[in-house]
């Protein structure tokens, strides 16, 4: 099973969709950049970046979708070939839900002239992940609301993902923390709503400003909100985030291809191995492995897993926002038994970090069977029991009911995903529409909602956990035999039976382990459907024993980014019961 | 048992800096200065300083406060199956306030630890900080321009619990040696007796402790079966 895929995707040209932009911008317009991404990838003029987005946006079968959206450091990358000179490239990845398909523009910069025509008002969530550019980059975006950082402390000098930012916190002076510095920095995180040209009366009466969070029990995290009320009704909203910013773009830097698999862990951190799926299809795409069908298997089995204690820590966590406080410690309970089964198979709990590149990191022990069919016989009846004591309660219908609901052409337009895209109705699920590392060989179904509010939500979920314990239990019935491992040269750690044989592997595996695999130089990119929306890992390879640059793209930023507009008239309460509907972790948002 | 003692300091200087509080180590039990004194007073002092402890250590409230993904470890630690109101701390506090002990049970972001400093100034004394996990106790794998390599860089910690994350069950044992360390502490026991001073034990390392022990194990089970 170790038949390379080919190294070079098909040329974008004969595509109809290039051909419609050549057609409409002209041949010069374009650049085509041949990538292992999947997408076609194109270089386009600054000056035109707005019309050609403005083109996608507005086509039959649009692209409804900015998907995502931020730079690279080119300055000390070595492999150009036939690339535009460029110091700084920002990349525009849109999405259409309605062709299945994606389309990347680049835009190349240089160092002296960093700005960017600003096209917020053609994708409202590009606001987030201009900023995000602007505080990481220091590239400016003309036209922007309000441009400031975003994830770093507003008083951080510098823009870390240049290559010319020190990674290590080592590497600047410790850390101090003194009486007046900590005034200067509480000062500075005060909010002034002037800023973000918020009113602070209306006919005579003054607004509420209400600072929730960072720490609130109901903000999941460190993550704060700050509203603008008039009584209980929310005029305003403005989310604060940056309170979990680990730097795992620039960890991605310094990391060998396979000793970042555990930092992926930690980015979802209720996703488990969730996390290493769209890294591990990235990197083996880069380096052309195709997996065993058992590696395959184990793979969607552990990740189908992990959506399980996900969605039922979901589960538990959205029901007390609700005020019910006894189905966590229910939903608690059955999250302790699907980690009996994690840690009998990989040994961890949380974060296993337990696919390789090439396979994973050993076979399913002796008597994997028994534990995986036990838990597949509890959940059932348990699901039920959810859904008879709390999705049938009075009390929670009529707390989420239509509330902080919003429709699929908003739910594009913000950039949301996953689950919580599915609540409106629209059929998008990346398992069934690109199926990838084995999906195909599943059968099950996308449950959809018709309201896109809070309580479809949270019913959607117990839904898609049935659909993966349908999962699970055809990879317990029709587990296939072979190897866990792909026998290609790139795969890491290799063999380890083929080490003690002779000298040459014996120096490859060392090799391999101490300094890690060397990647061809290339880009590529894996999506895949995560427990809370579609994450993906955007890599560049220079030729190293790492990654150039590392874009991972995750789904609770969007949804966050999303919240003033679906609560603007809502009430407090409402908002709490929409920021459990969300399900977001805040690695999850800031990385 | 060696003791630790942290004076109460009335004027701070703008430039001082986080954990405030001069500590002087003090090789003695403040309390037998005491017997010396008067053995009636001093029996006494000792029935009531461990009267109180035992009261402190078996009602520990925490506050409810997570950064990250030991975070939700913690929070299966308060739930059904590993159920720490088996040892008194299952009053969780939504306010800095009312709580007793805090877990930084996290990351500690650059960006987080003003609020974190500022949070913990609001809990009343007597208090406690339990620092849960590799990334807490010294920045662990973590070692990137955003993250505080340790929470002990500004606050007093006095349990350091490790993992990445921690098992729930790592973390109940935290709580016991807190508890533990509790039982030995020296605080005043009213505004006109004795000294204002907190003397903290010293408590022994569980490395140390565990050390004979874990080296006696040479054989580990295979992960090749359940």
């Amino acid at each position: 099973m170790s038949d390379a895929i080919p190294t070079t995707a098909p040329s974008a040209s004969d595509d109809p969709l290039v051909g419609a932009l050549r057609q409409r911008f002209g041949d010069h317009a374009l650049v085509e950049q041949p990538t292992l991404t999947g997408l076609p990838v194109l270089w386009v003029a600054r000056e035109s970046l707005v019309d050609m987005l403005r083109f996608l946006r507005d086509m039959p079968e649009p692209f409804e979708m900015l998907y995502d959206l931020s730079a690279i450091d080119e300055r000390l990358r070595t492999h150009r070939r036939d690339l535009p000179a460029a110091d700084f490239t920002v990349f525009y990845h849109v999405l259409s839900v309605s062709r299945n398909r994606d389309l990347m523009l680049k835009v190349a910069l240089q160092e002296d002239d960093l700005a960017l025509p600003s096209v917020v008002s053609l994708y409202p969530n590009a606001n987030w992940y201009e900023r995000e550019v602007w505080d990481m980059f220091g590239i400016d975006f003309v036209g922007h609301p309000h441009l400031t950082r975003i994830l770093m402390p507003p008083t951080w000098q510098g823009h870390p993902l240049r290559k010319d930012h020190g990674a290590r916190a080592t590497e600047f002076d410790p850390f101090t923390l003194t009486v007046e510095g900590q005034d200067v920095e509480q000062r500075a995180l005060q909010f002034k709503p002037e800023e973000w040209g918020m009113r602070r009366e209306r006919a005579g009466a003054e607004f509420m400003f209400l600072n929730l969070g960072p720490n609130h029990p109901s903000a999941h995290g460190a993550f704060r909100l700050v509203l603008q009320l008039d009584g209980e009704e929310i005029i305003d909203c403005v989310p604060d985030i940056g309170y979990h910013h680990r730097g795992a773009e620039k960890m991605g830097e310094r990391q060998s291809w396979h000793s970042y698999i555990p930092y992926t862990d930690r980015v979802d951190y209720t996703g488990g191995v969730m996390n290493n799926f769209p890294y591990i299809l990235a990197v083996e795409k880069l380096a052309g492995i195709e997996v065993t069908e058992r590696a395959k298997t184990i793979r969607v089995m552990l990740a189908e897993l992990f959506r399980i204690t996900s969605h039922l820590l979901f589960l538990g966590t959205y029901l007390q926002d609700l005020g019910a406080m006894t189905p966590v410690f229910f939903t608690f309970t059955d999250r302790q038994k699907a980690y009996e089964v994690i840690e009998g198979i990989t040994g961890f709990r949380m974060h296993p970090a337990w696919y390789r590149i090439g396979g994973t990191a050993m076979d399913l022990p002796k008597g994997w069977e028994r534990v995986v069919q036990g838990f597949l016989d509890w959940m059932p009846r348990r699901l039920r029991e959810y859904e008879r004591a709390m999705m049938d309660n009075a009390i929670v219908l009529e707390r989420t009911r239509h509330i902080a609901a919003f429709n699929t052409d908003e739910a594009l337009r913000w950039g949301v995903t996953g689950p919580n895209l599915r609540a409106t109705g629209c059929n998008f699920d990346l398992r069934k529409q690109r199926p990838y590392g084995g999906y195909e060989n599943f059968d099950f179904e996308v449950p959809l909602g018709r309201h896109g509010d809070v309580f479809d939500r949270g019913q959607l979920r117990i839904e898609e956990m049935r659909q993966s314990l349908k999962i699970i239990q055809q990879c317990v019935d029709h587990m296939p035999a072979g190897d866990y491992k792909a026998d290609h040269p790139l795969t890491t750690p290799p063999p380890r039976e083929r080490m003690l044989q002779h000298i040459e592997t014996l120096i490859t595996h060392f090799l391999q382990v101490s300094w890690g695999p060397v990647l061809e130089p290339g880009e590529s990119l894996a999506m895949i459907e995560a427990t809370k929306g579609i994450n993906s890992y955007y890599l560049t390879s220079d030729g190293n024993t790492m990654s150039y640059r590392t874009r991972i793209r995750t789904p609770s930023f969007p949804h966050l980014q999303q919240i003033p507009a679906v609560m603007r008239g809502g009430f407090v309460p409402d908002l709490i019961a929409h920021l459990g509907s969300i399900d977001f972790v805040m690695a999850d948002v800031d990385r | 048992m060696p003791y630790t003692l942290t004076r109460a300091e009335e004027a701070v200087s703008a430039d001082a800096r986080y954990p405030l509080g001069r500590s002087q180590r003090v090789e003695d039990d403040p309390l037998r200065q005491q017997v010396h004194r008067s053995v009636f007073t001093g029996k006494l002092e000792e029935v009531l300083n461990s009267a109180v402890n035992w009261g402190r250590k078996n009602s520990l409230w925490p506050y409810n406060f997570g950064l990250s993904c030991c975070y939700v470890e913690m929070t299966t630690a308060f739930t059904a199956p590993h159920d720490i109101a088996r040892f008194g701390a299952e009053v969780i506090r939504a306010s800095p306030r009312q709580a007793d002990f805090m877990v930084i049970a996290g990351t500690c972001f650059i960006k987080m630890a003003p609020v974190i400093q500022q949070l913990y100034d609001q809990m009343l004394e007597p208090k406690w900080v339990i620092s849960m996990g590799s990334c807490a106790n010294s920045g662990g794998m973590y070692d990137i321009y955003s993250v505080v390599q340790g929470v002990d860089k500004f606050l007093p910690v006095d349990v350091y619990v490790p993992g990445c994350p921690p098992r729930p069950e790592a973390f109940l044992q935290g709580l016991q040696l807190l508890q533990d360390s509790i039982q030995e502490e020296r605080r005043p026991l009213s505004w006109v007796v004795g000294d204002q001073g907190v003397y903290r034990a010293e408590m022994p390392s569980q490395r140390e402790r565990h050390r004979d022990r874990r080296i006696q194990a040479t054989e580990l089970r295979s992960p090749d079966r359940l």
